[in-house]
């Protein structure tokens, strides 16, 4: 026996390096680009040659980086409100209930998870564009809100799953009408999963590019397109610079979940 | 357990979890529901307004969702069976057939599924391992390694594939790595070719095949492992025989979610293929945007929804057919 716990040990010793080398696999392309944008060379060149801000400074001279910014948070907040509303109620139809067709109902719901982004955007182009709404930012949160839907359902769902029902029944019991029970059993039980599901519909939208990218143009870019849009002639370090902006905000962004949430326990893809 | 093993019978309900974790544990919940006092009071007209009420749940998601996904969608498919659009037009099939017989677009949807069929391999065999550290894992630095495995999902489509550039590209790390070791003098080119944009997409799509696996992993119980080792069994044959078949559902959890993303990806091969690895999803953006052919574009699109869904049911079949071992 003794020889096999050995053995065992060992093996595990092997993940444990195996798993740091892959977590310096997923963390290198994110961390190469913050000493990059430092650098004085026009190329994105690592490691780089001297220290400089000036391209922190041309991304501030581009006022296009800022205003495509804002859209893309706008689109992100309203799209976010509107997929935590109707998903929240959606999940409660789907967890609580049992009816026919609940199946094919689930299927629809999360089927623009898996569907390609191409495709959705084409397709969402070929509707819009009759309607004047291509290049609004209407189209573009109609869009995002069938985009963002499937993950906070399924965020939403996965933690209405864990609340213990008898919880609710006993308020019931105790006198409380069903809105009551809602705001002060149900709504502060699943707050975790709403705020995680929150989270991930602002990021998936925020960072969306693919379905976007058929429905912005001249006038509307999110900020993705914007930066696509300046590769197109330059690839300079000032890309690089926007990038180390954007890492800062999502480090931000994790540090206040990890401190309201602690951040595995809510998060399912 | 009382859930026995997992539904391996249906991929969907890990993929899909709103079911909850498994047939049993939803079948005690719906027992318990049905001793309670507010629901085996429930009368004719009571069950009624709950009938009203699942209808009001689930209309607006469904109104949503019909509008603004199934209707484009079937509007789209309207489109390419059109002889074009706009101006007067009639039935025909002839943007299929137009597709059927180019061997430029037969050659694209080769490449697309074979990437799509790497990747998904590849974040399998690189990823399990990670899945099953994970979960196994008593480390104090656990929800650090979280962090870690969904950093790229964290940061924009951006940062990282400008973090590829800078890896990969002729001026970037692994070049200049190489130049300091005197291994090459002339920059190898890492970019523009499929490898990078296999590196580049199991790179974001990883953590979705991480946590798909984990989430499974995690529910399979420790002591089925330990009766294995105690009957006998080597870790090797315990984790062929006991984990790989009760975590088969994460995995194909994890594989539809990766390979429909590859399918769909646009931006990540346009980076790091740059005009070098045509694509299915390039292409459809070339008709659309750029020919502005949108019949034979729909046509296009329809074609790659068709072949995804073929792969997939296959998939389906293919699963059933190894949970059933």
């Amino acid at each position: 026996m003794a020889g096999g716990t050995a053995r065992r040990r060992r093996a595990e010793r092997w993940l444990g390096w195996y798993v740091a080398g892959l977590l310096f696999f997923l963390a290198l392309p994110i961390l190469v680009v913050i000493p990059a944008a430092f650098g004085p060379d026009v190329t994105l060149t690592f490691p780089p040659r001297g220290l400089s801000l000036k391209w922190f400074k041309n991304v501030v001279d581009h006022p296009e980086f800022l205003r495509a910014f804002g859209v893309s948070l706008a689109v992100a907040v309203v799209a976010t409100l509107v997929a935590l509303v109707v998903g929240t109620l959606a999940a409660f139809g789907l967890v609580r209930h049992r009816f026919p067709g609940r199946q094919a109902m689930e299927l629809l719901f999360v089927a623009p998870l898996i569907f390609p982004a191409i495709v959705y955007g084409v397709a969402m182009l070929m509707v819009l564009n009759p309607l004047r709404l291509t290049r609004t930012t209407v189209g573009l949160v109609l869009a995002h809100v069938v985009i963002t839907l499937p993950y906070v359902l399924r965020t939403v769902s996965a933690t209405l799953h864990g609340v213990n029902r008898q919880l609710e029944e006993s308020a019931q019991i105790l006198g409380a009408n069903r809105w009551r029970t809602f705001w002060h059993v149900t709504f502060p039980l699943i707050r975790p999963g709403l705020i995680a599901g929150a989270t991930f519909s602002l990021i998936i939208s925020f960072d969306e590019f693919t379905v976007s990218l058929f429905l912005t143009g001249p006038g509307l870019m999110t900020l993705p397109l914007e930066i696509y849009n300046y590769t197109e002639y330059t690839i300079d370090p000032t890309i690089a610079a926007i990038s180390t902006l954007l890492i800062v905000l999502s480090v931000l962004v994790i540090l206040a979940i990890e401190r309201f949430l602690g951040f595995e326990k809510h998060f399912q893809l | 357990m009382t859930g026995g093993r997992p539904a391996v019978s249906s991929p969907h309900s890990s993929l899909f979890p709103l079911g909850g974790t498994g047939q049993g544990e939803g079948g005690v919940r719906r027992g318990v529901a049905t001793l309670t006092p507010t629901l085996s009071l429930e009368g004719r007209g009571r069950r009624k307004r709950r009938r009203l009420g699942v209808l009001g749940l689930l209309a607006p998601a469904a109104a949503l969702l019909g509008a603004l996904f199934l209707y484009p969608l079937a509007n789209m498919a309207g489109l390419s069976v059109r002889t074009k659009f706009p101006g007067a037009w009639s039935y025909t099939a002839e943007h299929y057939a137009k597709f059927a017989a180019d061997p430029y677009f037969l050659r694209v949807t080769q490449t697309t599924f074979l990437l799509a069929i790497g990747v998904t391999v590849l974040t399998i065999v690189v990823g399990y391992p990670v899945a099953y550290y994970f979960v196994r894992s008593r480390s104090r630095y656990k929800h650090l390694i979280f962090l870690a495995v969904i950093s790229p999902l964290l940061v924009s489509i951006v940062v990282r594939t400008i973090g590829w550039t800078i890896i990969l590209g002729n001026e970037g790390l692994v070049n200049a790595l190489l130049r300091a070791l005197g291994v090459i003098r002339e920059p190898l080119p890492l970019m523009n070719n499929v490898w990078a944009v296999m590196v580049g997409l199991v790179h974001v799509l990883l953590p979705f095949m991480i946590l798909s696996i984990a989430s499974v992993l995690g529910k399979i119980d420790p002591a089925l492992e330990e009766s294995a080792a105690i009957l006998g069994a080597n870790a090797a044959r315990t984790f062929w025989r006991v984990t790989l078949p009760l975590s088969i559902q994460g995995i194909a959890a994890g594989s539809i979610l990766v390979f429909c993303l590859t399918i769909g990806a646009y931006i990540t091969p346009w980076w790091l293929g740059r005009g070098k690895v045509l694509l299915f999803s390039t292409t459809i953006y070339d008709q659309i945007l750029v020919i502005i052919d949108w019949p034979f574009g729909s046509a296009a699109a329809m074609i790659l929804v068709a072949a995804t869904l073929a792969i997939l049911l296959l998939y389906f079949a293919l699963i059933r057919r190894v949970g059933r071992r």
